[in-house]
């Protein structure tokens, strides 16, 4: 079954308070990403696809849409090269319903 | 704010922290409760189903004003291949008495009324701050930094609602980093629809509701489930798989695209057409039962709620066993204060002691066994399911063929996917993990 799915549709419906120039994660090293790390899982494991791997082999973080899950964090065993944190009181994302 | 001393100190107001905050600050004691959303429910992410006692057991009367959804009167189990499910479904008019059971509910709402309560119980509740790290004195938990209120802030105790993600402990040192075969990461969407159409589909009258589980391809390969709820004038769909499947999936299939493949299933895509799509969630849900547990407790700190991994993930019951924890904790803390104790190690204590005593902790023992048989027999969740729709499909299909045949292909079907020992095996395993 093959289904196309744009993620930038799903998060246009949530409603976010970006704090912006302050990204609550970030990529340590992201030469770790480039050379060490094979599988890049970040890049397709997060749920709102903040994580690109560029065609370079580089991965960039782009953190507006992140649900503040944990996953990135939790998956990157190996390398431990996301730094995570939880948004300053009130930014991020703002459910709604929830 | 500098140098303010409560006797307890709450950080985060889900149902664990909110248990936790209301009861204490019930008992007179002095309670603050940090909250980095906008508002109580704004980080929050369930399902999802309310289990009406371990709120009775906190808000007897609850029902009067708490934004309820649905209570659920019908309970169906799903299990599908590509094209097809078989299913079993549950419904009883005994549901429809009440006390109601359980209820759907909207996290973001409920959480706001529980937060309500918690202030008129006499808390001081603070949102839109983060707690940055637990203070310290050596061992001993004193207080929390919080980035907002002028810093820090002290406490004889602080008990840790802070969700899954359990950061202020492992900043501490008090456990390690989770491990990826003890969560799962669910994805799921609210979609609108009319009330009447929503009873139309689903057999209701007003106030009804079906809760439906799914299992199979829908998880493409990954052990999982998918769930379709149904509250007042919205659906809650979604799917959740152990994060480390995902990770190792070599389809690399993203968690928002197996969403959008169960929402085009052809058994589900009738049940939610239309639907207004409002907002698209993501969650991790600690799923490695009793045997992930971290220390719950030490000096001057307590762990409660998902931030503990009190999930009866065989049950599909966290909520609960969260409201449970945060209760137990401040009635340990209660008992404490009324003696004069110290909150140590020793002293809290007690709150292990109760959790033991209560069917948070017999429950999860029970099911100890259940990660582990799952995650080695992703089975139950690929090759069952699909087992299963064949053998209906055989079954039901009228061409001729006489019954001991099809019979006879069926239980080949099953032999030749598992082979006899296999499916000895399969058996024991379950009989095992859940007896």
């Amino acid at each position: 079954m093959s289904v196309t799915v744009n993620v930038e549709n799903k998060l246009f419906q949530n409603r976010y308070k970006v704090d912006a120039g302050r990204p609550h994660i970030q990529i340590r090293q992201p030469d770790v990403c480039s050379n060490d790390c094979k599988d890049q899982a970040c890049t397709f494991v997060c749920p709102a696809g903040c994580y690109k791997a560029e065609g370079n082999r580089t991965v960039t973080l782009i953190t507006d849409g992140c649900l503040e899950c944990g996953s990135c964090r939790v998956i990157c065993t190996e390398h431990s090269n996301v730094a995570w944190e939880y948004p300053r009181g009130g930014h991020g994302i703002l459910f709604k319903f929830g | 704010m500098t140098q303010e001393k409560f006797d307890v100190i709450v950080v985060g107001a889900g149902p664990s922290g909110n248990a936790a905050a209301y009861t204490a600050a019930k008992a007179g004691l002095s309670v603050l409760q940090i909250e980095r959303g906008e508002y109580p429910g704004s980080k929050n992410v369930q399902g999802a189903i309310l289990y009406s006692d371990a709120l009775e057991r906190i808000i007897p009367d609850f029902r009067e004003d708490a934004p309820l959804e649905r209570h659920i009167i019908e309970q169906r189990m799903w299990m599908l291949d590509d094209t097809s499910f078989v299913g079993t479904h549950y419904r009883s008019e005994d549901y429809n008495k009440p006390p109601y059971n359980r209820y759907t509910i909207i996290r973001a709402q409920f959480d706001k009324w529980f937060s309500s309560k918690v202030r008129e119980a006499g808390a001081l509740v603070v949102c839109e701050t983060t707690v940055e790290e637990l203070l310290l004195d050596g061992q001993r938990v004193i207080g929390v930094r919080c980035d907002r209120l002028g810093g820090d802030v002290f406490a004889d105790v602080v008990i840790l609602a802070d969700g899954v993600n359990s950061t202020l402990a492992r900043k501490a040192g008090f456990h390690g980093e989770i491990a990826a075969g003890n969560v799962a990461l669910a994805v799921k969407e609210i979609l609108f629809l009319p009330e009447e159409v929503i009873q139309q589909r689903f057999n209701l009258k007003e106030e009804e509701g079906v809760v439906i589980e799914l299992l199979g391809t829908v998880t493409d390969g990954m052990v999982g489930t998918g769930f379709l709820y149904t509250n007042k004038d919205s659906l809650t769909i979604g799917v959740g798989c152990m994060l480390s499947d995902f990770k190792a999936n070599p389809n690399r299939t993203s968690p928002y695209t197996l969403l959008e493949r169960l929402k085009s299933h052809p058994s589900i895509a009738p049940l939610i057409d239309g639907g207004e799509m409002k907002e698209y969630c993501a969650h991790l849900i600690p799923e490695g039962g009793f045997n992930a547990i971290p220390r719950i407790y030490g000096d001057g700190w307590m762990i409660v709620g998902d931030s503990g991994g009190f999930v009866n993930a065989a049950h599909r019951e966290g909520s609960n066993l969260a409201m449970t924890t945060g209760r137990l904790a401040a009635e340990t803390v209660i008992t404490a204060k009324a003696a004069g104790l110290e909150m140590n190690a020793k002293t809290l204590k007690g709150y292990k002691d109760r959790l033991d005593e209560s069917f948070v902790m017999k429950d999860l023992h029970k099911y100890r066994r259940m990660p582990e048989v799952l995650h080695k027999n992703p089975q139950f969740f690929t090759q069952y399911p699909e087992l299963v729709s064949r053998a209906a499909r055989t079954l039901f299909t009228v061409n001729g063929v006489d019954k001991r045949t099809k019979e006879r292909e069926i239980a080949a079907s099953f032999r030749q996917t598992r082979s006899l020992t296999g499916l000895i095996k399969d058996a024991f395993n379950v009989w095992r993990a859940v007896r």
